[in-house]
């Protein structure tokens, strides 16, 4: 764990069409680490997330405001192209999104093919570490033309981080990556997120709170659009400076 | 009358009703495509495909010239309007909003409506009269007009239905935006995509509305494209209407080929759906 904050959020507000659904929030990554984000449903995790890729701008009469720094420049500056940007912030979406008509291979290379490597065995050969990585392997190893779409929706789930994984972002964000998955693939993927941190810098959404007390670094704590309170996960969750924070950690509210 | 009667028979007379607008729906199908094929099936011959018409009077010959006029019309056709329908379909499903798209699905759903001899005397008025004569490119561009539109609104339609989420997920691997859309969004689809050109194809092969005074016909095979060209449709409805005995034999063989290129083209295309999980099996098969 490293203290250089890779990526600083300043004073962040999201709208939808006229619904404030991010408010104000200030808050910074530290390289190689892994942090987690929880918080009622509905209180803006997602769409908070959604902005630090920019992939928020799909959504028709979504609005951000504020500064998210990445190495030295503003990623929510227009002249900061998204393509380029999302090479470098990874995510895996809170909803299973296998492409589709494609196989579990393909879904996986796409992002490399795509960006011109040809190579078959090199693309073999990431295929199955990132699907290694992503606890599916032993699962699809006899079946990788088979279409990715045919996949229970744990795996589908576990096929959308290999497929993460396989472009080597920096930064990855993953939105509730484990609420789909049977206990031992979320172990496994907790597992993975552990490994991940010695690379990269993870930004996770949970709604399992062991989990973020278990894997994250560093954990904030949203409410309605409000940032309530960031730290070092052992002290937010042994000793929560704000009493919503308490509440909500010891199933009192939310 | 209990009240699970009285249930059981609202199912069953709900149950009874569906199959009856079934039956209703394929009836006139059935008695069209039975009874084209039994007065066709017994006027075909080799002739009929190989040979061009006899003088008035002599009985025998055939429609090839017909035949390949209808394939080069289609062609003509195709060539126009599938890649303008195909890129108007993307753009309205991936780029449609706005006063541009609104106006040009508008005139697209407005198209899809006019009358096919409306759209014979737009291309008579644009291409005929100006080059002074029927042309093979005027009846092409008349059926093309009639094409694009469908052509335009499947497209749209399909790839309408690929959820958002699909799209977001290219794009948060860092793929430029038209690559998502061609590598994941259209060819994920593309078997969809063919059926709905197929389909239009199919269309603009029956019709005969817009050919009269475009392509108009002619007795002979020609390739020219700024010369009349036979067409089965309007053979066929020349050869019905005459007073000859073996032409109106010709007619029955007539549309009992078109009706089976139309239909082949049908079946073809929904095959063609297939074929992706098909592609998928073979390439299991050899694993
Ligand atoms: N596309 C959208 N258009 C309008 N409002 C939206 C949209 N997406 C989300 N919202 C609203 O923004 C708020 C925050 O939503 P968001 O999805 O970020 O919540 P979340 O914290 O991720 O919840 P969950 O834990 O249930 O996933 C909610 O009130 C939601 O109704
Ligand atoms: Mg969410």
């Amino acid at each position: 764990m490293s203290s250089d904050i890779i990526l600083q959020v300043n004073n962040l507000n999201v709208w939808y069409e006229d619904f404030h659904a991010v408010k104000g929030i200030t808050v910074g990554y530290p390289e190689k680490s892994i942090s987690a984000i929880i918080g009622p449903s509905g209180c803006g995790k997602s769409t908070f997330l959604r902005c630090l890729n920019r992939i928020y701008e799909e959504v028709p009469g979504a609005k951000a405001t504020g500064e998210i720094i990445l190495e030295g420049k503003n990623i929510l500056d227009k002249s900061v192209d998204p393509v380029e940007l999302r090479r470098r912030i990874g995510m895996v979406f809170q909803k299973p999104n296998p492409f589709p008509a494609m196989s579990i291979l393909d879904n996986v290379t796409i992002g490399l093919r795509l960006q011109g490597i040809k190579d078959k065995s090199y693309l073999m050969n990431i295929a199955e570490q990132c699907l290694r990585k992503a606890a599916l392997w032993d699962e699809v190893k006899d079946k990788l033309h088979k279409l990715g779409t045919s996949l229970s929706g744990g795996q589908q789930q576990r096929l959308c981080i290999a497929r993460a994984l396989a472009v080597n972002p920096p930064v990855l964000l993953m939105d509730e990556p484990t609420s789909a998955l049977d206990p031992i693939a979320s172990a496994k993927i907790e597992d993975l997120m552990s490994e991940l941190k010695k690379e990269f810098t993870v930004i996770v959404v949970t709604h399992n709170m062991q989990q973020a007390a278990r894997i994250a670094d560093y954990t904030s704590f949203f409410v309605l659009g409000d940032l309530i309170e960031h730290g070092l996960s052992s002290d937010i969750f042994t000793n929560p400076k704000q009493q919503k924070t308490e509440d909500y950690i010891t199933g009192r509210f939310g | 009358m209990t009240y699970l009667h009285w249930r059981k028979f609202k199912n069953i007379a709900f149950h009874a009703s569906l199959y009856l607008a079934a039956i209703i729906v394929l009836l006139p199908l059935f008695l069209i495509v039975s009874y084209v094929f039994k007065m066709g099936a017994s006027s075909l011959n080799l002739d009929f495909f190989l040979a061009f018409p006899k003088p008035v009077g002599e009985v025998g010959g055939g429609m090839r010239h017909a035949i390949t006029g209808t394939l080069y019309l289609v062609a003509i056709a195709s060539i126009i309007s599938i890649p303008t329908g195909l890129l108007c379909g993307i753009y309205l499903s991936e780029f449609g909003k706005g006063k541009v798209a609104n106006l040009l699905k508008f005139s697209i759903d407005m198209l899809t409506g006019v009358p096919s001899i409306i759209i014979g005397i737009f291309a008579y008025i644009l291409i005929v009269v100006p080059l002074k004569g029927f042309s093979a490119m005027a009846g092409g561009v008349a059926l093309s007009i009639i094409i694009l539109p469908i052509v335009c609104r499947s497209t749209e339609e399909i790839l309408k239905l690929i959820p958002q989420h699909i799209r977001e997920a290219g794009l948060a691997l860092g793929l430029p935006r038209w690559r998502v859309i061609l590598n994941i969004v259209v060819k994920g689809n593309l078997s969809s995509l063919i059926t709905g050109v197929m389909l239009a194809i199919s269309r603009a092969a029956g019709e005969t509305a817009p050919l009269l005074f475009t392509s108009f016909g002619n007795m002979y095979l020609s390739y020219r494209i700024d010369e009349p060209m036979a067409s089965l449709p309007v053979q066929i409805y020349n050869y019905a209407i005459s007073p000859f005995d073996d032409w109106r034999r010709q007619a029955w063989a007539g549309a009992f080929v078109l009706i089976t290129i139309v239909l082949g083209i049908n079946l073809l295309s929904r095959l063609l759906v297939k074929i992706g999980g098909l592609r998928h099996l073979i390439r299991r098969g050899i694993k």
